[in-house]
């Protein structure tokens, strides 16, 4: 990629990209769709990298390019309309690498970013245990300091991604229980390291994306301790605060593909193709395409505003509050359309269903992960609407 | 379009909040004259005229706190007529407040040998207007509410701040004929600023039903602090906020015409429910006549068949289907 790109000649950039590097075959919206396997997951998302379409925004001494996180939304635009397969990476992304980006040394931005992007480290996320999923801070695996290295002794759970990371962002205690938030501290921890056991869990799609990992003092260098021992929950919070309102920046635009994909398939069957003509499903069609839109309208002015350097507060909360219930209502429409085809529909309403199907079942997480629903309207309340508690 | 500085646009809204404010307690003409001192009524309108020829961001601010504050004067309909009249006399009356406008946003009439006949309603406060604006086939048609050959009678929408009216034309002459373009300006600028009164009548619901929350005590504890309630609440924010949300995304695409459309379905839509669910919080209260709940939730009703919400969403699906033919 030419150096400095920025605006519609980045947009020129990326769609040529796209138009020469994207493989057949892993667009779930196009006919001859077969799901990519990890190592073709890996080497995409690499493509991707090396093309100058991630780790936009990151400083070219990190294996970034030194971009804006306008060009970072153009080229999400064009991701997400193309029905691409999700990020086996997101966590380091859009989690780990901000956080190290925010509070991580020099050594250790050299060190641990450029594998990132280049795909030869993968990372999950190991907050959430089996007594601290929504109250974080209630978490007890513990980190203790052994010489010139941690032991870390607890168990994790939902851990995304784990089954096949190469590296952990950990949250473990170094202080009391009873200090809830204070004594948190991050670790970049080696998912090879020993005592680490990753039992898989399966889900309700039937895949096993997520893990319970068990950690049996486990050594982690000092050198990959993220920012002082008490810096931990701090960062993370104000990192995540953040990258709530970013993550997956495509995602609009993916939820376009996923609609024009639902219509192309409903027009390839009479019976359906009767049933969206007919008026009957009009409203709610267009109303898909609103809430689509409201995504946008969060996510378009945000741009613009960090792109000022201006805070953005709790805003990511409110556009992920939207966004996925907005997913979830998709699904389910999507769900009762292609559930009306007749046994006989062609390949274009079978694969639909197996994509709808999935949506439909793995957005149900959606509500959940990252914070659910209830912790979001939780925030809106205390934070936004600053309303009075119990006197 | 220039993008105003968020300074010039909260001193517009610190305006219009004032202005709104001072309306109540005066006549329509009296508010007429107010909003023109004010300079809110000529925003969008011509130099030429009188008006300050700003965008729509400006105008959004205005609409947001006549929505807020109840304001019984069709301005979404002068500020846009007035616009779309260019440098005729009437825009120059309309921006100074020495005549009143509105725009009877259903039906319309027929032009025949110079002469205008048929029934428009959803003409806001059309009984006290001196100028309506009526929809023709393609375009449309300003005639003297008073003059001969028009009729004003009551309509039968919910809202009483500016009831609607209908109008029967029998032989009208026109005062000024707009082109469809010009009509569908108009239309496309209501979307964002009926939106935008809809935001502001949210946002004072919500804070009517934080206040009443806060000091109500039920079960030995301020309402407030149960949690099912916040959680209430805290969808009401989440509607006022999806309601900016699209408002702002269109005005940064101001052709995008699907952006435009979702600014208004999103406020007809969350905004209804938002103040239903802030209604709902005051309990009995919110059922009485003396509350202004249900003012606000006739107004959003009113608006939504103004600007044809179902009709809205029937186009976009039938943009999307054609789309992906």
């Amino acid at each position: 990629m030419q150096p400095g790109l920025s605006g519609e000649a980045f947009r020129a950039h990326v769609l040529a990209w796209l138009a020469a590097n994207v493989p057949a075959g892993i667009r779930i919206d196009q006919p001859g769709y077969q799901e990519p396997d990890l190592e073709a997951c890996r080497a995409f998302e690499a493509a991707l990298h090396k093309g100058g379409l991630a780790g936009i925004t990151w400083p070219v001494e990190y294996g970034g390019h030194g971009l804006t996180i306008r060009e970072h939304l153009i080229a999400n635009q064009e991701i997400g309309r193309r029905g691409l397969p999700e990020s086996i990476n997101s966590l380091g992304k859009e989690l780990a690498g901000p956080i190290i980006l925010a509070i991580g040394n020099e050594e250790q931005k050299l060190r641990l970013l450029p594998p990132l992007l280049e795909m030869k480290q993968i990372w999950c996320q190991g907050f959430s245990e089996p007594g601290a999923g929504s109250d974080l801070a209630g978490l007890r695996t513990r980190a203790t300091r052994d010489g010139d290295h941690w032991r870390i002794n607890g168990r994790k759970i939902w851990t995304s991604a784990s089954p096949w990371a190469d590296r952990c962002l950990l949250l473990a205690r170094t202080g009391a229980l009873e200090d809830r938030h204070k004594g948190l501290a991050l670790f970049a921890m080696r998912m090879d390291a020993p005592g680490v056991t990753v039992q898989p869990i399966r889900q309700i799609d039937g895949s096993t994306d997520f893990a319970e990992v068990i950690l049996e003092d486990v050594p982690v260098d000092a050198a990959d301790a993220l920012g002082a021992p008490d810096e931990g929950w701090g960062a993370a919070v104000r990192v995540l605060s953040i990258e709530r309102a970013t993550n997956r920046m495509y995602r609009a635009w993916r939820f376009e593909n996923e609609l024009s994909h639902l219509m192309r398939a409903c027009r390839s069957d009479a019976t359906l193709a009767g049933l969206i003509g007919s008026g009957e499903y009009h409203r709610r069609l267009a109303e898909i395409m609103v809430d689509i839109e409201i995504i946008k309208g969060y996510v378009e002015p945000t741009v613009e505003r960090l792109a000022e350097g201006e805070a953005i507060g709790d805003r990511g909360s409110l556009m992920k509050l939207h966004w996925s219930e907005a997913h979830q209502r998709f699904a389910v429409l999507a769900m009762e359309l292609l559930d009306q085809a007749p046994p006989g529909a062609g390949d274009e309403v079978a694969a639909a269903r197996a994509r709808f199907q999935s949506t439909y079942l793995r957005g149900r997480a959606e509500t959940i992960y990252a914070g659910t629903t209830e912790v979001q309207l939780g925030i809106i309340a205390d934070r936004m609407l600053k309303l009075p508690r119990e006197r | 379009m220039t993008i105003a500085t968020d300074d010039a646009l909260a001193a517009f809204a610190t305006t219009a909040t004032s202005a709104v404010a001072q309306c109540a307690g005066l006549d329509p003409r009296g508010r007429a004259r107010c909003l023109a001192e004010a300079g809110l009524i000529g925003v969008l309108a011509a130099e030429a005229s009188g008006g300050l020829a700003l965008g729509l961001d400006h105008a959004v601010p205005v609409l947001h706190a006549a929505g807020a504050g109840l304001l019984g004067y069709p301005l979404l309909e002068s500020m846009l007529l007035a616009a779309a009249l260019g440098e005729r006399p009437e825009a120059a009356r309309i921006v100074l407040g020495d005549a009143t406008a509105t725009i009877a946003w259903s039906g319309g009439a027929q032009l025949e040998g110079g002469l205008l006949s048929g029934t428009a309603g959803r003409a806001p406060m059309a009984d006290s207007a001196d100028l309506v604006l009526v929809r023709l086939a393609d375009g449309a048609a300003l005639v003297d509410a008073t003059g001969p050959g028009v009729i004003i009678d009551a309509g039968d929408g919910l809202d009483l701040e500016a009831a609607e009216c209908r109008v029967i034309l029998s032989g009208a002459t026109p005062l000024a004929l707009l082109d469809g373009d010009a009509m569908d300006a108009i239309l496309q600028g209501a979307r964002l600023l009926w939106a935008a009164a809809i935001g502001g009548a949210v946002e004072t619901c919500l804070a009517a039903a934080v206040a009443h929350t806060s000091t109500r005590v039920q079960f030995g504890k301020a309402l407030v602090s149960f949690q099912s309630l916040r959680h209430a609440m805290a969808r009401q924010k989440l509607a006022a906020e999806h309601i900016g949300a699209a408002i702002a995304r269109s005005l940064m695409h101001p052709d995008d015409r699907l952006a435009r459309a979702a600014a208004f379905a999103a406020a007809t839509r969350f905004g209804a429910s938002a103040v239903e669910s802030a209604l709902q919080l005051h309990g009995g209260m919110g059922f009485t006549w003396d509350i202004p709940m249900h003012r606000h939730l006739r107004r959003i009703r009113a608006w939504d068949a103004q600007g044809d919400a179902p009709g809205l969403h029937r186009r976009l699906a039938a943009d999307l289907l054609a789309a992906n033919a």
